[in-house]
């Protein structure tokens, strides 16, 4: 039961430097339980020995599975709110300023794991964009079986309660038994696909790509591939939305960051097959980013009670 | 009416995890199913809470003295053997049917309102059908645990026969919805 | 920042008020509505109230019809937080001018991510 204090230190560290998750002392018993089943599907006597397996052989592919088994699956609806922020805020209005009141958004959520942030997305569309306007949402995940969960759009009391805003509950979920399934109108603009990261990405163009906390777990040249492969599928003046701790920068120099309430998005600093718009300075020149997004930093002067989704009081529902 | 078509065991498994995950054991909660009888408690501790609507009844929860302690006790996080006074054992057991009867009652089609709970060795035998619309037995660290769900007679689809008026003095009006 | 937590469970006030002391705030509690107004009334200001539904003497919607009346009691926010999960109760409880509302069960974690929408808690991120 008691686990070796260097397998505790190893993957601590191990941890700690791809996810940013700190494992303190005292957290034993967590990789103790989360390791074991992948130590009993390889065959190994108990956590001590397995990591011990691993730490010799080095394989990317069991370190990876070593973090993903201890970063907490963080399945909070609107998480992190700064990229559904973004959204509603910069890049709905955006998209529409350039290509009309009818345009069709097209959204990447990447590593979706059971789709609440697809279907956060899906929300803030439906409650942002004019009549005409529509959004598609592709959703990708590994696994077929979180997926599944996914597609079915039903959560649990406990996975409702994970920062759905109250109003959203009353307008985009119904009940379903014991569970609540997201409204029919939703899951009808979210496509789920199954899509490992390592290969070429979907065919875009994307307005907005949702890749966050996923590159945590990948070694530097692999997350720089996933990047430029994002790079392929990105609209123009598209957005790539990252956790809140990680960042291209240092990784691939094509992104800039930009400011977005209170975290930041990136997007390209020129678009590829991007003519500069006319009008433009020389290249030479430094100049402010082809996106139109990149003004000075957007800083929605925010009431306490957290913008849109926050009823004042008696708001009609 | 159709309580029982709409909260069946099933159901009531579904709510009682969320509440044992959530408010006593955490995501390695040791509740599960209780396979074959349960023997009669030595010291029986109920809880429950009443249901007044289109549909009426009781949600019932029965297990030992001594398992409703520890309950208290994973609730309030205190060590295993620190000392759990009346009053945090009846009123820990008393929320944890309050949260279930409460959970139970959103399946109801036309909802309905949710008495206070209540806390006995025995819930008062009057007022609901003696046998259970759902009963699920319940494993909590290798200890039975049986969550009833009981519809008042008049209420309840099942024929009973004349029955004895249950003078329910609590027996709310048309919830206003 | 001060929160009052207004429910007749001693339990759950205690969980409650443990899950909100590590975010920063300082709990106080009441054990039903009418007791709670009474604080108010005696002076205590505080940012947020965690309201139960159902309890004795004065339950928790009339707590918040009655704290929404009082113009000067404007900057506190309302949290439901009780076993009522129909969609028709979370109606009820936000037109009566509650700003959020969490179904018990809850866990730690989703009393934070409520805060977080509320604007209480400083964006932590991923940390």
């Amino acid at each position: 039961m008691s686990l070796a204090p260097d397998t505790f230190a190893f993957v601590a560290d191990l941890v700690r430097r791809r996810s940013a998750i700190r494992l303190e002392a005292g957290k034993e018993y967590l990789v103790e339980s989360r390791l074991l089943p992948l130590a009993r599907e390889r065959g190994c006597a108990g956590v001590d020995a397995f990591v011990r397996e691993v730490r010799a052989t080095n394989r990317e592919a069991d370190l990876v599975r070593v973090v993903e088994a201890l970063a907490t699956h963080e399945t909070s609806w609107f998480r992190d709110q700064t990229p559904f922020e973004a959204l509603r805020t910069q890049v709905l209005p955006d998209v529409l300023h350039r290509r009309g009141p009818a345009a069709r958004v097209r959204v990447w959520s990447a590593a979706c794991s059971s789709g609440q942030e697809p279907y956060s997305v899906a929300m803030v569309a439906a409650e942002t964009l004019p009549p005409g306007a529509g959004v598609e949402i592709l959703a990708t995940d590994l696994s077929a079986r979180i997926l599944e969960h996914a597609r079915a759009g039903t959560y649990s009391q406990l996975e409702v309660n994970r920062g759905l805003p109250a109003p959203m509950i009353v307008r985009h979920m119904v009940r379903a038994g014991a569970q609540w399934q997201v409204a029919p109108a939703l899951r009808s603009v979210v496509t789920f696909k199954q899509h490992n990261l390592l290969d070429p990405a979907p065919p875009g163009p994307f307005d907005l790509v949702l890749l966050r906390n996923v590159l945590i777990y990948f070694d530097l040249p692999t997350k720089q591939a996933i990047l430029r492969r994002v790079r392929q599928v990105m609209a123009p003046g598209g957005v790539l939305v990252l956790g809140a701790a990680e960042t291209t920068i240092g990784v691939d120099d094509a992104w800039q960051r930009v400011p977005a309430g209170r975290g930041s998005v990136y997007t390209l600093a020129v678009p590829p097959g991007a003519a500069p718009p006319a009008g433009a300075p020389p290249a030479a020149v430094r100049r402010p980013p082809a996106s139109p997004f990149a003004r000075p930093a957007v800083t929605p002067s925010m009431p306490r009670a957290a913008g849109a989704y926050v009823p004042s009081r008696g708001a009609s529902l | 009416m159709s309580a029982p078509a709409v909260i069946g065991a099933d159901q009531v498994m579904a709510v009682a995890q969320d509440v044992f995950v959530a408010m006593v054991d955490g995501e390695e909660t040791t509740l599960g199913p209780w396979y074959g009888d349960v023997p009669a408690p030595a010291e029986p501790l109920a809880a429950w809470v009443d249901v007044h609507g289109p549909w009426s009844g009781r949600a019932v929860l029965v297990t030992e003295l001594a398992t409703a302690r520890d309950l208290a006790r994973a609730m309030l996080r205190l060590d295993d053997d620190a000392p759990v006074d009346a009053e945090d054992l009846v009123d820990a057991f008393g929320e944890i049917a309050n949260v279930v009867g409460g959970n139970l009652k959103s399946l109801l089609p036309d909802g309905g309102t949710l008495g206070l709970p209540q806390v006995a060795d025995a819930p008062p035998a009057a007022g609901v059908a003696a046998s259970p619309e759902a009963e699920l037995r319940l494993s909590w660290r290798g200890r039975p645990l049986v969550v009833a769900v009981h519809a008042r007679p008049d209420t309840s689809s099942a024929p009973t026969g004349p029955t004895t008026h249950p003078d329910n003095p609590h027996l709310e009006g048309d919830t206003p919805r | 920042m001060r929160a009052l937590v207004i429910d007749d469970s001693r339990t759950m006030r205690r969980i409650v008020a443990s899950t909100l002391r590590p975010l920063g705030f300082e709990p106080y509690e009441a054990e039903h509505g009418a007791a709670a107004l009474a604080l108010l009334e005696s002076g205590l200001e505080i940012d947020l109230a965690c309201v139960d539904w159902n309890m004795p003497v004065m339950d928790g919607l009339t707590f918040v019809s009655t704290v929404r009346e009082r113009p000067e009691w404007r900057s506190m926010t309302l949290m439901m937080v009780t076993t009522e999960s129909e969609q028709s109760q979370i109606v009820r409880a936000l037109a009566a001018g509650a700003h959020e509302y969490l179904i018990k069960p809850f866990t730690a974690d989703a009393v934070r991510d409520k805060l977080a929408l509320l604007g209480l808690l400083p964006l932590d991120g991923a940390a």
